[in-house]
């Protein structure tokens, strides 16, 4: 009846009303990706062999006096059952809540996104706020088919994004663990989780030190330690830990999948750090480097990476894959990233006039040949 | 909140009575969570002026909520909920985003016996499909197998047709449905969709906002309407998908440019399908003849393998992606763009399986089973001569 009045009522504000329309125009890319990471909730995956320390890890974060608000799932079930356990702390010291995550089932196959991602969208929309997510792997030996389905494409504007890989490491055996498999076609985790972390926690070097006594040869033996995994891996961040105490702030926001925000884009672009050190042990698992400074032609680099990670011509199996190209008739610094046969070049921000345009790619994988990669890349350049 | 910086923001919708900026809505569209497009306006005076006939939109919600019915629940027919594994005699709750509302269902359509079913026809799960290699690499298909889709693909698309034929303003997508239905078990097929993890029907039916999956129901086609029908037959062991956009009596020239800009995008997709293509550059020309045109692409729902299996590897994303691998002779794929006129999110219907517009604005889709050949692209489910001539831009 109150639809009878003869006067109008009072209009509203658009802008004061949830949710306004967006009409967005998708021909314009949009490299600002700086605001709508911020609003993202990262998703680190939490990978390691039963007994190097995950569970000290999460239950240290998530009992931490950190202020942030996590939410870890324990990757318990699987997708059989359809469900996953999450325990979310309050933040402020409260108690740790617990939440059923459930996996959407069903026609999956017609949608882009994975079940996991889509309840990862759900949960971190229920709840009041999200500051993280940790994804606890159990028994996982190859973190890149997880990587893969969490690598979602910008476009998508989820809400959710891969933050970075961690890998917990027991010190005190993991050097045996490398060296009984460095010759070895089966690949024991250990090579693989390290290739695809972002982050290395080194956990219980107390116990390393205790089994090495002997002033020098502990630290000899902690930084030879170090030096070997960052010779199959020379991206990662090696961070040494006593029961996996560990400072919140160098394992959260890595941002190591950011297309603009590509983390370590500057160590990139600084010599030293990337190139890989030399390693009295000679795994077949290992980082290269190729440098090139001549500007290249995009659709033949793209050309190059399918023929290395889509057709596998060579007998090399590229996991991971980091870079810097300096792009002809481009000023934009381009960036690549690639997981196993996923990969992405990206416009990330103007070459700097102080700065030195060049190509620079790190791989790390199974029987790199440089020469090969080097004199293949070579015929990119214009 | 402040307010001074926002107005000079862009508005992006315009005042309904005199098409400026409009920054000001409606409460009471809001209060029945009607579309923003109508119901916004730059000024209260604009509002005033333009209450006496804007006021009615909210009668005719009105009048559509108390429709009970009855009528169907007088046969028990029930709404669908919980991806079609629950019914219930009540219209469920949402912020429905569009005027279109669910009605309730008929019940579950009977294969005869003879018929070769899937094995989801029994207890709405597939159990070879989620667990087969062929999610994660796509198959080349040998010459039995691709004679065999070339034959499923044709009844697919003799049943698209039948379904067409019989489109106009008055029939329910129910009785679609039925057509569908019929004409597949007809044929000797089974309709790939009836209970595919428990989806109810034996095709979607996809009205106005309705992005895909829509669930055939008791509601008729109105004159103005736009409706995509997606049939999938599954006959000789593999399946045959299509869909195609029609138009329901007299439709406003906004909805008949998005439905041709639709069908362009498919038209130019399958153009470029050959041996070594990027699966990735689908998504590439689809969007960029999308966005040319001022529309969206839906990004939730891709194109997707196709054969013995209903949906399996590769996934075809039709926005701008990191899809991997080549088109190879011998692989069968679909392309299916779903293209909005307003922007590109969705949502899902509380059924679990109805994805429309976030902002209630049409959608339109079309799609086709492809063969990469040697030289090109076989489209498997290509019009016939006996095709129905629906589509006004196609000359006969």
């Amino acid at each position: 009846m109150e639809d009878d009045d003869e006067s109008p009522p009072l209009a509203v504000r658009i802008d004061e009303l949830p949710e306004p329309i967006q009409l967005e125009s998708s021909l314009c890319s949009d490299t600002s990706g700086g605001n709508k990471e911020e609003a993202t909730v990262g998703v680190t995956v939490i990978t390691g062999y039963l007994g190097a320390g995950k569970s000290t890890l999460i239950n240290s974060i998530i009992n931490g006096q950190h202020g942030k608000r996590i939410a870890v799932i324990l990757n318990e079930f699987g997708e059989e059952i359809g469900v996953e356990r999450a325990m979310i702390n309050e933040g402020d010291g409260g108690a740790l809540v617990e939440e059923w995550v459930e996996l959407a089932n069903g026609c999956v196959c017609c949608s882009v996104k994975h079940s996991l991602v889509q309840a990862l969208e759900q949960l971190v929309q229920r709840k009041d706020r999200i500051d993280h997510i940790l994804l606890e792997t159990t028994g996982l030996a190859d973190p890149a088919p997880l990587a893969s389905v969490l690598w979602l494409d910008d476009q998508l504007e989820s809400a959710v994004r891969l933050d970075s890989i961690i890998t917990v490491v027991d010190a005190k055996n993991i050097r045996l663990q490398l060296q009984e498999y460095r010759d070895s076609a089966s690949f024991p985790e250990a090579f693989l989780q390290i290739a695809f972390a972002d982050v290395v926690i080194l956990n219980k070097v107390d116990l390393f030190v205790l089994e090495n006594k002997g002033g020098d040869l502990i630290t000899d033996g902690l930084e030879d330690l170090q030096k070997e995994i960052l010779s199959i891996n020379s991206l990662a961040s090696v961070l040494q830990a006593v029961r996996c105490q560990i400072d919140l702030h160098e394992i959260l926001d890595r941002k190591a999948y950011g297309a603009n925000h590509l983390a370590h884009l500057e160590a990139l672009l600084e010599d030293s750090k990337t190139a890989p050190g030399s390693s009295r042990h000679d795994y077949s698992v290992r980082t290269l480097c190729i440098y090139e400074e001549l500007p290249v032609d995009l659709n033949k680099v793209r050309l190059w990476l399918e023929d290395l990670l889509w057709e596998k011509k060579s007998h090399m199996d590229v996991y991971r894959c980091k870079g810097v190209l300096n792009v002809h008739d481009s000023n934009q610094l381009h960036t690549l990233q690639a997981v196993r046969e996923i990969y992405e070049v990206v416009p990330a921000r103007r070459w700097r006039v102080t700065e030195q345009k060049m190509n620079k790619i790190v791989f790390i994988g199974r029987d790199l040949d440089e020469t090969v990669l080097r004199n293949s890349f070579k015929s990119c350049i214009l | 909140m402040d307010g001074d910086s926002v107005t000079q923001a862009e508005s992006t919708v315009s005042c309904a009575r005199c098409g400026k900026p409009a920054h000001l809505q409606c409460p009471k569209c809001v209060e029945l969570k009607l579309p923003r497009e109508g119901a916004a306006f730059c000024s209260q005076d604009c509002f005033k002026a333009a209450w006496s006939s804007h006021k009615s939109v909210h009668v005719k919600l009105k009048n559509d909520e108390a429709f009970n019915h009855s009528e169907e629940l007088q046969k028990n027919w029930l709404y669908c909920l919980k991806k079609g594994q629950i019914r219930t005699p009540q219209c469920p709750h949402f912020d429905w985003t569009g005027t279109l509302r669910p009605y309730p269902i008929s019940k579950h359509r009977v294969v005869p016996a003879a018929i070769e079913k899937p094995d989801w026809a029994m207890d709405g799960i597939p159990k070879i499909e989620p667990s087969s290699d062929l999610q994660s690499r796509v198959e080349i298909k040998t010459p039995d197998k691709i004679e065999r889709m070339r034959e499923t693909c044709r009844i697919a698309r003799e049943v698209l047709d039948a379904a067409a034929r019989f489109i106009r303003p008055g029939v329910t997508t129910d009785e679609i449905d039925e057509v569908v239905h019929e004409a597949t078990i007809a044929a000797g097929g089974y309709p790939s969709p009836l209970n595919y993890h428990f989806f109810p029907k034996s095709c979607c039916t996809s009205v106005n906002e309705v992005i895909c999956h829509g669930i055939p129901d008791a509601r008729r086609l109105e004159d103005g309407d736009i409706v995509n029908v997606d049939v999938t037959v599954y006959y000789k062991g593999v399946h045959g998908d299509l869909n195609e956009t029609y138009f329901v009596g007299n439709v406003d020239e906004e909805s008949q440019r998005l439905v041709r800009c639709t069908y362009e995008c498919l038209e130019k997709a399958i153009s470029i399908v050959k041996p070594g293509v990027r699966f990735r550059e689908v998504g590439e020309v689809i969007n960029r003849h999308a966005s040319l045109s001022g529309f969206s692409v839906v990004k939730s729902y891709c194109g997707h393998g196709i054969g013995e299996l209903f949906h399996c590897a590769p996934n075809i994303p039709h926005y701008e992606n990191k899809a991997v691998g080549l088109m190879k002779k011998g692989q069968i794929f679909t392309i299916e763009p779903m293209i909005n006129a307003g922007i590109w999110r969705d949502r899902l219907w509380p059924d679990g399986w109805t994805a429309v517009t976030s902002d209630g604005k049409r959608s339109a889709q079309f799609e086709h089973t492809l063969l990469v050949t040697e030289t090109g692209v076989e489209v498997l489910t290509g019009r016939l001569q006996s095709s129905p001539h629906v589509f006004p831009w196609l000359s006969s």
